[in-house]
């Protein structure tokens, strides 16, 4: 073990010394900037996809799902070597990790914790609208959502007007007919219909002809980094993996984890092919609603836990880094006796990439987005402010 | 006025004739619960439920530990138990028995209730619930209380194995329990779980509007502590529901500001209570209105619902009617947008979509057999169109707020899936006197929409216009 909680926190004194004299941000508009979450469900691994290294044990508790041939990203932390993509990202200034992390919620219900990594609440269902809706709500943000995802996630709610994008197997009807109901929505003064025709319409003509879309993920991703470079086009996009919660069989490199971990990679690679020079003003995240034991079970698999790890990509990074305040993984280290515990509020890199990205004020999204939860402002060691 | 006959029902079908008094047409349907339309096999409950303990026993305690080491070999075993359970056929089966509801029954208007209350008392998508169970519910705590008053049918959702597995009461255990103490004796913590208490409060019966407070939540969720199914090694979750008086919290407890004694009385006393009390019918009657006429229901909406729930104990049959004769009154002055479901059932309804496999198709299937693909038609069909009813992401159901269902991908969804249904039409109504006649039967404008289908020779792209229509998504 080389870093201790301990050790950390005497390094990072100056940083939190200076966070004091945060002055709020100041409105950027001369370019377009844009925000992709994507939602891994099912509990993504932290601990599987960025492993620490020599860590007795970690090594002790999960015989089994060890992984071969990691990637050293340094001296402490690795990662999953399926992760090729994200790798590039990561040598090239484009890719940090934020470890042990998670929203506040201790619980281990999958139900439960995805509503509230959307939500951003305390309470699940208590809250009826996403932390990212009430964050572009907040920014003005009105119209420029893509969900790749039907029907809309509940994380884009609370502003209206969102497009989505998950195509239908099937092929649209001819464009005149589209423009053909598209002036009797308007003649009847149904607006919104008319403007969902009008996105209808272009979507038909920029099909027709070609092949049928595919909603795998690294198509869906492709397609949703050609709109984001577009001036005009969404600024948000928000994507799903399923497939986390691997009781059983969760394997090393080619195990059922890794398939949905390699899934995620393909997003990263589509998206900045897609948006091409534009990843430069572009931020990826991910969440998810907990992370997994740190002991394998009696399956090869792992349980519900606590601590996960975010990934980021893109050019609004500060730096390549694994951002952590370490807690350790001796039994009294962990969360309940079990689990990686979270020393950083997951909502804290959220709010702060919200705040870089939408160039609001910190402490507005704190306050509005979060009801004035502590949420802490990293927006100057994640991101370039 | 033609608009109420998809307000509250499907519209017209050919063989249905334009009713003569069409308010008293749709109440005589709401005062009796008769046999299911549906003429292939219904299973119960507790038979499909015995299917998802089959299913989680496997997976859970056979498969996951024989194939450990093996990601292929557990995915192919799994596939094989998913198949001897009817994970992938239950639920088309039981989507087959609803829509028979809506289409071929000769209460097409209890079927749109049905709906309603099926959302109302949500089983939203958790586990394997949808596949196997939560049709089921539907059938035999919602539909076949819709002649009692609601208090018979809250009392039976609260304590229906599906709600009390999917709001997680099985976890919530009194903290002065004697489970709770046994498990500190062993340094464990075992505590409440508020879900089930805040969702009875919030969804199911007062609504927020009544003003309690999290004190009030955590109070029911004592009296709620200890109603859980009977836990059994082979069993699982999945055994019948029962009161166990060691996981329940000792005490008196206050919900808004009632007091209750300990002991498996008091849950049934406390519902008594809640679907008594003001807010309730208050909600109850907003969300009709919701449902039925628009987003934004007024207080004069309400009111005559209010005004029958009163007089009759929450009688349903009699809460229906005035909601139905509500609707009616404000059929020209309101269209609601309608959600995917309805919208579908509609055009099923109306242009003689054949929808629905038959029972002796539907009955061919062998447990242990994949389903046939079109077995399996509605199930994709309804994942397409982006509303599963068993498949609701939350404990509130699917929405019925217009702005919910307006996406450009959704009405992408109308556009394709109206033209693969004129596909499934028979010969004989494709041709354009039945459009002509269904028209004239459904819509109060129909030269205005013949003039604008018109501008289409082709049937195909008449039927796609008619039923993109706002006179069609909006009813």
């Amino acid at each position: 073990m080389k870093i201790s909680r301990r050790n950390f926190l005497k390094g990072s004194a100056t940083t939190l010394f200076l966070a004091g004299f945060n002055f709020p941000v100041l409105a950027n508009t001369d370019k377009k900037k844009n925000l992709v979450v994507i939602m891994l469900r099912g509990g993504m691994d932290g601990l599987c996809a960025v492993p620490i290294i020599g860590d007795k044990n970690f090594e002790k508790r999960r015989k089994d799902l060890i992984l071969d041939e990691t990637i050293k990203l340094n001296s402490d932390f690795a990662l999953h070597p399926r992760l090729k993509n994200f790798h590039n990202l990561w040598q090239n200034d484009l890719g940090a990790i934020v470890h042990a992390t998670n929203i506040p919620y201790t619980k281990r219900s999958h139900f439960d914790g995805q509503n509230l990594m959307e939500t951003g609440g305390h309470i699940p269902y208590s809250i009826k609208t996403g932390w990212l809706g009430r964050g572009m709500k907040l920014a003005e943000l009105k119209g420029d959502g893509l969900a790749l995802a039907l029907p809309m996630p509940l994380l884009l709610r609370g502003i209206p007007s969102n497009d989505n994008f998950y195509p239908s197997k099937k092929r649209l009807p001819r464009t005149e007919l589209l423009q053909l109901l598209k002036s009797v929505y308007a003649d009847k003064s149904e607006h919104d219909l008319a403007n969902m025709m009008e996105i209808i319409a272009n979507r038909s003509m920029m099909n027709n002809g070609g092949t049928s879309m595919s909603r795998k993920n690294s198509s869906l991703a492709h397609k949703a980094g050609l709109e984001l470079k577009k001036i005009n086009g969404p600024r948000v996009a928000v994507f799903e993996v399923d497939g986390f919660d691997t009781h059983a069989a969760q394997g090393g490199v080619n195990g059922s984890h890794s398939d949905s971990l390699i899934e995620m990679d393909s997003i990263f690679k589509s998206l900045e092919k897609g948006l091409g020079s534009e990843i430069e003003n572009t931020l990826v995240l991910t969440l998810t609603e907990f992370g997994r034991t740190i002991k394998q079970n009696g399956g090869r698999g792992t349980e519900h836990g606590y601590g996960s790890a975010i990934f980021m990509a893109g050019g609004l990074l500060k730096k390549s880094q694994v951002y952590t305040d370490w807690p350790g993984l001796k039994r009294k280290e962990l969360f309940e006796g079990r689990d990686l515990n979270s020393t950083i509020d997951a909502r804290s890199v959220y709010a702060s990439a919200m705040s870089s990205v939408f160039d609001i004020d910190f402490k507005r999204v704190q306050k509005e987005v979060f009801w004035g939860d502590k949420v802490v402002n990293l927006s100057d060691k994640l991101f370039k402010v | 006025m033609k608009n109420f006959y998809r307000k509250v029902a499907f519209g017209l079908g050919p063989d249905d004739k334009t009713p003569s008094d069409p308010l008293i047409w749709a109440t005589n349907q709401l005062n009796d619960i008769p046999e299911f339309s549906w003429k292939g096999k219904i299973l119960p409950e507790k038979e499909l439920r015995n299917y998802y303990r089959d299913y989680v026993y496997g997976d859970r305690k056979v498969l996951r530990k024989k194939f450990k080491n093996d990601k292929e070999g557990y995915k192919r075993e799994k596939n094989k138990l998913r198949h001897a359970t009817g994970q992938k056929f239950w639920w088309n089966l039981e989507l087959c028995i609803r829509y028979s509801e809506a289409l071929k029954s000769e209460t097409p208007v209890l079927a749109k209730l049905w709906y309603f209350w099926g959302n109302h008392f949500a089983i939203s998508e958790k586990d394997f619930l949808a596949q196997y169970t939560t049709g089921a519910y539907q059938r035999e705590i919602i539909r076949a209380n819709m002649n009692q008053n609601f208090e018979k049918m809250a009392q039976q959702a609260t304590i229906g194995w599906s709600m009390i597995h999917h709001l997680d009461n099985e976890q919530n255990i009194g903290p002065k329990s004697q489970e709770a103490k046994w498990a500190r004796e062993k340094g464990k913590i075992k505590g409440v779980n508020e879900n089930h208490a805040r969702e009875l409060l919030e969804l199911h019966t007062v609504s927020p509007d009544c003003g309690y407070t999290q004190e009030d939540v955590i109070q029911m969720a004592y009296i709620m502590s200890g109603w859980r199914p009977k836990w059994g090694k082979k069993r699982l979750e999945t055994g019948d529901v029962h009161f166990n008086p060691d996981a329940h919290e000792p005490g008196t407890k206050i919900v808004l500001g009632k007091k209750y004694k300990r002991g498996r009385k008091s849950l049934s006393v406390a519902i008594t209570d809640l679907v008594n009390h003001p807010s309730c019918r208050k909600f109850i009657a907003m969300k009709l209105c919701r449902y039925l006429i628009t987003d934004n229901p007024t207080e004069e909406m309400m009111e005559p619902i209010i005004k029958a729930w009163e007089k009759s104990d929450g009688f349903l049959p009699e809460v229906h009617k005035a909601a139905i004769e509500v609707a009616f009154n404000y059929s020209d002055k309101y269209n609601k947008f309608q959600n995917p479901e309805n919208w579908l059932l509609q055009m099923s309804k109306m242009a003689d979509v054949d929808l629905i496999p038959s029972p002796s198709f539907m009955d061919l299937y062998q447990l242990g057999n994949k389903p046939i693909k079109d077995q399996r038609a509605l199930e994709r069909l309804m994942d397409e169109l982006g509303q599963h009813p068993y498949l609701a992401k939350q404990p509130n159901g699917w929405s019925d707020i217009s702005e919910d269902w307006m996406s450009p991908e959704l009405l992408i969804r109308r556009l394709v899936y109206a033209r693969e249904a004129y596909y499934k039409k028979s010969g004989k109504s494709q041709t354009t006197e039945f459009y002509e006649e269904m028209i004239e039967k459904n819509y109060d404008n129909p030269s205005e929409i013949l003039q604008i289908i018109n501008q289409y020779k082709e049937l195909v792209h008449k039927h796609v216009i008619l039923f993109n229509l706002p006179e069609t998504l909006k009813s």
